[in-house]
């Protein structure tokens, strides 16, 4: 077993990205249905807080991520019911749930800060887990990591490849044809709404139960956000949301190792280097530059860049749609 | 009920306007379902949140000291909401302009005090725009989604902050002690905003008040508001009218975070005459940005309903800290309160709205009644 420290580096990346992969590909069903749930920091924290209580209560790490789904399922639901029933302001809505989030997870959780607790078993995958390079990285990890993989090609096949995918991007995309050729949407997105919902609290628990076990006021504080952001990154595609949250997660490992490398340089400028890189990163995807490169790329590129790069949003994206 | 009301506009009114506190009772009341989860006598409970926030005049003091920040940046999320932008960015601009202003003081520590204040507010109310600007002109030219771009430029902020607190700016003396506390030394005493009454009540709360009128005003009584509302109601509809849609979104953006930086200053200037980090936003803040948020949200994106709001909030904030003192209940309780009445608002705010359609529906239906009986058959 190769055991270089590159190739720890890398699986301690692959590994830290998981949660981040299982959330945006959870926020990308939701907003594919044409919902945006905004308040994913504060899921996240709350289900990372339910999640370890409850396995710690229960001995169990499932029973944490099961309790973790039903939180993520049910913040989820208010933004839904809040959005489709109540008519209110999405964004409104998921924001105030993350400060509420963010709060309601210190208090109830304050009994539980810093104790250990049980965590998901290291688990690799016989066979796979020998070939070289590839083996230690991706095949001898939890079985979160192999769920986080499984979860974006299931995800990426739902969305693009049957029948029930394309129901659910037409309520995203074009509603009213949706509807008219049937399809009940807002039932499609109180659907996906709570499914991704219920994947957000698995993310939140993975954190707590797989990478920093136990549960601290604040620990994932930022990621729900940055998941928002790779999503747009992604083009609400999840194999490129899988390959952002890789790249998010390089990218601090890359941080941390230069903060090693370079002691006289002040810490802040490696803590906002994240955060620059995602307005960065947005301001690249956002901006006609993708464009210009497909441009200047000879003629046989042109397609297969035009579908790596162009990026579209849901169009009725954050719309709310009417039956009548 | 509703013929009732359909009877008494007058009644339905005033009903419509004082619907917030309505919803702000109700979730008091299942707050005391929560106190009681947590064996305290809701009475007790609220007696001592209202006489933490109202009972003295120092405490009203405190709770209109409190609401002051509230109020301004809510003003700013107003003119962003109304402008079609969505600004998360407060808790960053409030930042940016407590530490210009900051060092403007630290600069200039001989200048008079009639000087140095304006120059300073005025400095703070620029770098919390110029912050909000960014994201503005990151949204309006290159399509970069706001809501994420203000979240990040506040996770930069605190990073600033902490720098600039840390190493260039820190407090003389604390670089002797060994503490090295990051805080600044203390603005010189000819700075302090005039205190109004001997409590801590300062100066900035008028001046947020006022505030809140000229924006009510800059919004609907000038045309530059104009054209901001009416790119955040149709930016299509208003290309088409000729207002050159991404430089009011800029605006918008950049007004919004001016306030949230006028707020910042004001909290340096008249409440804590330095500046302060523990590392975190809200050490400094007080979560200040984000409430504010809520506190517009409540005032139903008016700048005039901004300032009840924002008194409002200042009480639960204030009470709060008393009624954990006297009740052992902890911080977070009043904090998850404040969610519930923010649900509660935005609920009855649904509940009215259908109300309201009911109502027209019925004045047609005997509009249409009472002509069709005219006609002669």
């Amino acid at each position: 077993m190769d055991s270089s420290p590159l190739i720890l580096t890398l699986a301690s990346i692959v590994l830290a990205s998981t949660p981040l992969i299982i959330a945006v590909c959870g926020e990308i069903l939701t907003e594919r249905s044409g919902i945006v749930n905004l308040s994913l920091d504060g899921t996240m924290l709350m289900s990372a807080m339910t999640g370890f209580i409850v396995a710690f209560e229960t001995d169990s790490v499932w029973i944490g991520f099961l309790a973790a789904m039903a939180v993520g399922a049910f913040f989820a639901f208010i933004v839904a019911f809040g959005s489709i029933r109540l008519r209110q302001s999405q964004f409104a809505i998921g924001f105030v749930l993350t400060l509420l989030g963010d709060d309601l997870s210190a208090f109830l959780g304050q009994n539980y800060t810093r104790i250990p607790g049980p965590m998901v078993s290291h688990y690799p995958i016989p066979i796979l887990k020998d070939i070289p390079i590839i083996g230690p990285i991706l095949f001898n990890q939890d079985p979160i990591v192999y769920f986080a993989f499984i979860l974006v090609g299931v995800t990426w096949f739902w969305l693009f490849r049957t029948q029930p995918g394309l129901r659910l991007r037409s309520a995203g995309d074009r509603p009213e044809a949706g509807f008219a050729r049937g399809v009940s949407i807002n039932l499609q997105r109180y659907l996906y709404t709570i499914l991704g919902g219920a994947l957000v609290g698995i993310a939140g628990a993975s954190y707590s139960l797989n990478i920093k076990i136990g549960w601290s006021e604040g620990i994932t504080r930022g990621l729900g956000w940055i998941a928002l952001a790779i999503v747009i990154f992604g083009g609400w595609s999840p194999i490129r949301g899988m390959f952002g949250a890789l790249l998010f997660g390089a990218t601090k490992a890359l941080a941390t190792y230069l903060q090693r490398t370079f002691p006289e340089v002040s810490v802040v400028a490696f803590n906002a280097l994240p955060w620059v890189l995602m307005i960065l990163v947005l301001l690249l995807v956002g901006s006609d530059f993708s464009e210009r490169v497909i441009s200047i790329a000879p003629k046989s590129m042109r397609r297969p860049l035009q579908r790596m790069l162009r990026i579209s949003p849901p169009q009725a994206l954050g719309s709310t749609f009417v039956e009548d | 009920m509703q013929d009732f009301f359909s009877k008494h506009p007058k009644v339905w009114r005033a009903f419509d306007i004082f619907l917030p506190f309505l919803a702000t009772l109700a979730a008091l009341g299942v707050g005391a379902v929560m106190l009681m989860a947590f064996d305290a006598n809701p009475v007790v409970a609220y007696g001592a949140l209202l006489e933490g926030a109202f009972g003295s005049t120092n405490a009203l003091a405190d709770t209109l000291v409190k609401a002051t920040p509230l109020l301004l940046v809510a003003l700013g999320i107003c003119i962003a909401f109304r402008g079609g932008v969505i600004n998360i960015g407060g808790e960053g601009q409030l930042i940016l302009g407590a530490v210009a202003s900051t060092a403007v003081g630290l600069v200039n520590p001989d200048m008079p005090g009639y000087l140095l204040i304006p120059l300073a507010l005025f400095v703070g109310f620029l770098a919390g725009g110029a912050w909000g600007a960014i994201p503005g002109f990151l949204k309006a030219y290159f399509n970069v989604n706001e809501i994420l771009s203000t979240i990040m430029m506040n996770a930069i902020a605190v990073q600033g902050m902490n720098y600039l607190l840390r190493e260039p700016m820190i407090d003389p003396v604390q670089l002797e002690a060994a503490s090295r506390i990051p805080q600044t030394a203390r603005l010189s005493a000819a700075f302090d905003l005039p205190r109004l009454i001997p409590t801590r009540l300062h100066l900035g709360t008028g001046l947020a008040i006022i505030a809140a009128f000229l924006v009510f005003i800059f919004l609907w009584r000038t045309v530059v508001g104009y054209r901001i509302r009416a790119v955040g109601l149709n930016p299509n509809a208003s290309r088409y009218a000729g207002i050159n849609v991404p430089r009011h979104i800029v605006l918008s953006l950049l007004l919004s975070g001016a306030f949230c930086g006028l707020a910042g200053a004001i909290q340096v200037y008249g409440l804590h005459h330095r500046m302060f980090t523990d590392g975190s936003a809200s050490g400094f803040t007080g979560s200040a940005g984000f409430n504010g948020i809520v506190v517009a949200l409540f005032g139903q994106l008016h700048p005039l309903g901004a300032i009840p709001a924002s008194f409002l909030f200042g009480a639960l904030i204030v009470g709060a800290n008393k009624l954990q003192r006297v009740m052992q209940v902890p911080s977070s309780f009043i904090i998850a309160l404040n969610g519930l009445v923010v649900i509660f608002v935005v609920s009855a705010d649904y509940w009215r709205r259908r109300m309201a359609q009911r109502r027209e529906a019925d004045l047609v239906g005997e509009m249409t009644a009472s002509s069709e009986a005219e006609v002669p058959t």
